[in-house]
């Protein structure tokens, strides 16, 4: 998961222009791959890869907006540029609206598809890194006991133990060793910090009362 | 006076009269000789009329004995004229029956003068004065009669054989038949008469004067009213001559008066001695000179340039081919003015079908070239407003075809910029991106050619031999990113044995342009977006469709879709196809539609296939 393994890829379906836009990848230090159709890229495309794709909107068969749609469907979190030859206010929007990073017109000026590119490719990687830190709090979730869960429901939500105890019927000891045992599996040093964790991994805090 | 004297000498004068009168007109017609023979005939009559008359005058047997001498030389005359006349006025007889008829009668004008004292008597012994008729008194010769006096009747017999057998000719030949057997029955009955009459004066049993003159008399006035019928029929043709040159004359008026008010110069060329006749208005027409000897090549000289091979390659064909000549040309005036004109003629061949002459006529046609040409370069105008309203709609099409290119040289120099900053520069990629860039300077280029071509305005087609495949691609290479755009796919089957046509390339290309624009648009409305294009030669013609997968036109508008003005479209003037048409048309082709059989419409054109053995 790093910069070097990034991956551009490129989908156009001039031949020119595709090998143009590859070399401009290679002068900028970027790994470029090339695929004169859309079908090609769709066919052969690893969604885990890193990178981004730049891809141009005026193609026969599948144009840019349906790769997009086709990509979203499929959950991939590929980053695009849209190239376009006559800039079309309507389907810029469209193509933003979906997600796309930048619309740039061609001719394409060097620095600022590179800028754009590198640009995907950070947001990539930021996304990438993002789910990557969730995963892993998803599994020190799943590490949690039934028990030890409900009670962290009951902690985010702002309860104090007593009231945990009373409302599972249970001693309040028994309470501060769970609560003892799901911040140390989850690894956390404080309750703001449980309760951010909790956050972002969408644990549903019980019902106050 | 005696009565003889009276009636001797008027039937004298009024021979005399008829002799001179056909003297006169073989004097004017002096191939006519049969006159001249008639009218010597007739003066020897008169002379013999003479003679009779001074015998019956005579006073001593000397004088008698030497006027019956004497009086055989018109006689003679008279034999060898009545022969004559009958060759030359009926051009028949037996020749060797004429020359014994004349030979005959020589030998008795001979012996008439070598043998007796005469040709009837060896001796004259006395004058008989015998009263006839009316109280007068002649003199009768009496004496031994000479034996050659046969000669006499032998020479008739045979000028009536001669005479009789011209007849009989001229009856086969069946030719003068009534007046023929007339004259020949009139001359043998009279000659008879004359003959016998003679024997029985000179044997003395009849007491008569001699009526030579007499019985050739009637001889003479039936070969007068036979050369009279001549000349009365001449006098008839004569009038009717006139009359019909005076028809002649008003026709001949009347066709100067059409020539002229149709301005057709006339002209007419001798092949064999190459010389061209032509009126005044024909050679006012070329521009040449009245003096001029005129010949082929005058004449093609005076031609504009261009157009003097295909007027000789016009010429050498219907020479070649005997038929008619047709042609259309310009001259060049002395004053640097060009006239149209048009030619028509037709080739004359003797019997070896070898050309003798060629005549025609010739007519100014400037003004309806001019019209022609006028509407020609209206036609051009229109087309060329639609042709530039049709690539304002494919403007982004365009655009993005010019675009590409652009692009990619873009990308190109910059990434060589970038590899040259390097420290390791890398010399054969930037070589290989420069060589990109020239190509792609080249695809853009050639796309600003294209649209250049299709965006000028040119007012005359430029007619050459094209290969429509190439056309269709040339269209498709423009409407590329449109049908991208359009999603539409585009099936194309091109035919590998498609000979060319004879064509205008840009104008070609709109009607292409125009046919699948409309096919795009039909194809925008419905899910089936293909268009198909083929080419194809079917022996006689080749032939570009295009068809889609639309709606289909309805049967009431098959026609009307070619009509100006005409438009199922919301925004449409209706004059693509409409001008289509004009194009293919002009083109000697045909622009047609027809629905699928599925669904859809297909349009196609057909145009003849340029021949191989002009190119």
């Amino acid at each position: 998961m790093n910069d070097l393994t990034a991956t551009v890829f490129i989908v156009d379906d001039d031949p020119a222009v595709l090998k143009a836009l590859a070399r401009l990848m290679r002068s900028a230090g970027l790994k470029a791959a090339k695929f004169a159709s859309p079908q090609e890229f769709l066919d052969c495309h690893d969604r885990n890869a890193p990178g981004c794709l730049v891809l141009d909107v005026a193609m026969p068969h599948l144009n840019g907006l349906e790769v997009q749609q086709t990509l979203t469907a499929q959950g991939s979190e590929l980053p695009i540029i849209f190239l376009t030859g006559h800039g079309d206010i309507p389907m810029s929007v469209q193509a933003l609206k979906q997600g796309a990073v930048d619309f740039l017109t061609k001719p394409v000026h060097d620095s600022d598809l590179i800028k754009a590119i590198h640009d995907a490719i950070e947001k990539n990687r930021l996304a990438r890194q993002a789910r990557a830190k969730l995963t892993e709090l998803q599994q020190r979730l799943m590490t949690l006991t039934p028990r030890e869960r409900e009670v962290l429901g009951h902690v985010v939500s702002g309860k104090k133990n007593r009231q945990i105890a009373d409302d599972l019927g249970l001693a309040e000891k028994t309470i501060k060793v769970h609560r003892a045992h799901l911040m140390v599996k989850l690894k956390a040093q404080s309750l703001a910090e449980l309760v951010k964790l909790a956050e972002r991994l969408e644990v549903i805090s019980s019902p106050p009362d | 006076m005696s009565w003889i004297t009276i009636a001797w000498s008027m039937m004298a004068s009024a021979i005399l009269t008829l002799a001179l009168l056909h003297l006169f007109i073989w004097f004017h017609q002096t191939r006519q000789w049969a006159h001249l023979f008639f009218s010597i005939a007739a003066f020897a009559v008169a002379v013999t009329s003479g003679f009779e008359f001074l015998i019956m005058r005579a006073v001593t047997i000397e004088q008698m004995a030497s006027l019956l001498r004497w009086g055989q030389v018109p006689l003679f005359v008279i034999w060898v004229a009545i022969v004559c006349f009958v060759r030359f006025h009926f051009n028949a007889g037996r020749l060797w029956l004429a020359w014994t008829t004349g030979g005959l009668r020589a030998l008795a004008l001979i012996l008439s003068f070598t043998t007796g004292q005469n040709l009837f008597f060896n001796k004259v012994t006395s004058l008989k004065h015998v009263a006839i008729f009316g109280g007068e008194t002649i003199s009768i010769p009496q004496g031994v009669l000479n034996p050659c006096y046969v000669l006499g009747p032998l020479s008739m017999l045979a000028l009536v054989v001669f005479v009789v057998d011209t007849a009989v000719t001229l009856w086969r030949r069946r030719d003068f038949t009534g007046r023929a057997i007339f004259l020949c029955s009139c001359i043998t009955f009279f000659l008879l008469v004359m003959v016998g009459h003679g024997f029985l004066v000179n044997a003395g049993l009849i007491n008569s004067p001699y009526l030579v003159s007499l019985s050739f008399m009637p001889t003479i006035i039936a070969m007068s009213y036979e050369l009279s019928y001549d000349v009365l029929r001449s006098a008839q043709l004569a009038r009717r001559l006139q009359a019909s040159e005076a028809e002649l004359r008003i026709s001949e008026q009347r066709m100067s008066l059409a020539i002229s008010a149709a301005e057709l110069g006339l002209w007419e060329w001798d092949i064999v001695h190459d010389v061209i006749w032509s009126t005044d208005k024909g050679l006012s027409l070329y521009g040449i000179a009245k003096t001029e000897q005129l010949g082929f090549n005058q004449f093609l000289d005076s031609l504009y340039a261009e157009d003097r091979d295909p007027v000789r390659k016009s010429i050498d064909k219907s020479l070649a081919s005997g038929g008619n000549y047709e042609s259309e040309y310009r001259v060049m005036l002395p004053d640097g003015n060009i006239r149209w004109l048009a030619a028509r003629g037709h080739v004359e061949f003797n019997k070896d079908e070898l050309p003798l002459r060629m005549y025609g006529v010739s007519i100014d046609i400037t003004r309806r070239k001019q019209t022609e040409l006028d509407m020609q370069k209206q036609c051009n105008e229109l087309a060329h407003l639609s042709r530039v309203a049709m690539l304002g709609e494919l403007s982004g099409s365009l655009a993005h075809e010019l675009n590409q290119p652009l692009a990619a040289i873009l990308s190109n120099a910059q990434a060589a910029l970038r590899f040259l900053e390097q420290d390791t520069a890398e010399l054969d990629e930037v070589r290989d991106i420069l060589n990109d860039i020239v190509d792609q300077d080249k695809r853009a280029s050639e796309v600003i050619q294209r649209l250049r071509l299709l965006l000028k305005k040119d007012e005359t087609q430029q007619r050459q031999p094209l290969d429509l495949n190439e056309v269709v691609q040339e269209v498709l290479k423009l409407m590329r990113s449109d049908f991208a755009n359009r999603n539409i796919v585009v099936k194309i089957g091109l035919a590998s044995d498609l000979p060319p046509v004879i064509g205008d390339r840009v104008q070609l290309q709109q009607v292409l342009l125009n046919l699948i624009m409309n096919g795009c648009e039909a194809a925008d409305s419905v899910k089936h977006r293909q268009l198909q294009i083929n080419t194809l030669w079917n022996g006689n013609a080749v032939q570009v469709s295009v068809g889609d997968q639309g709606r289909g036109i309805a049967l009431d508008d098959m026609e009307r879709i070619f009509e100006p003005f005409f438009t199922t479209k919301s925004q449409g003037m209706g004059l693509g196809l409409s001008i289509c048409r004009t194009i293919i048309n002009a083109h000697n082709g045909q622009l047609l539609a027809r629905n699928n059989a599925d669904c859809g419409a297909t349009f196609y054109f057909t145009l003849p296939a340029y021949p191989e053995e002009c190119t």
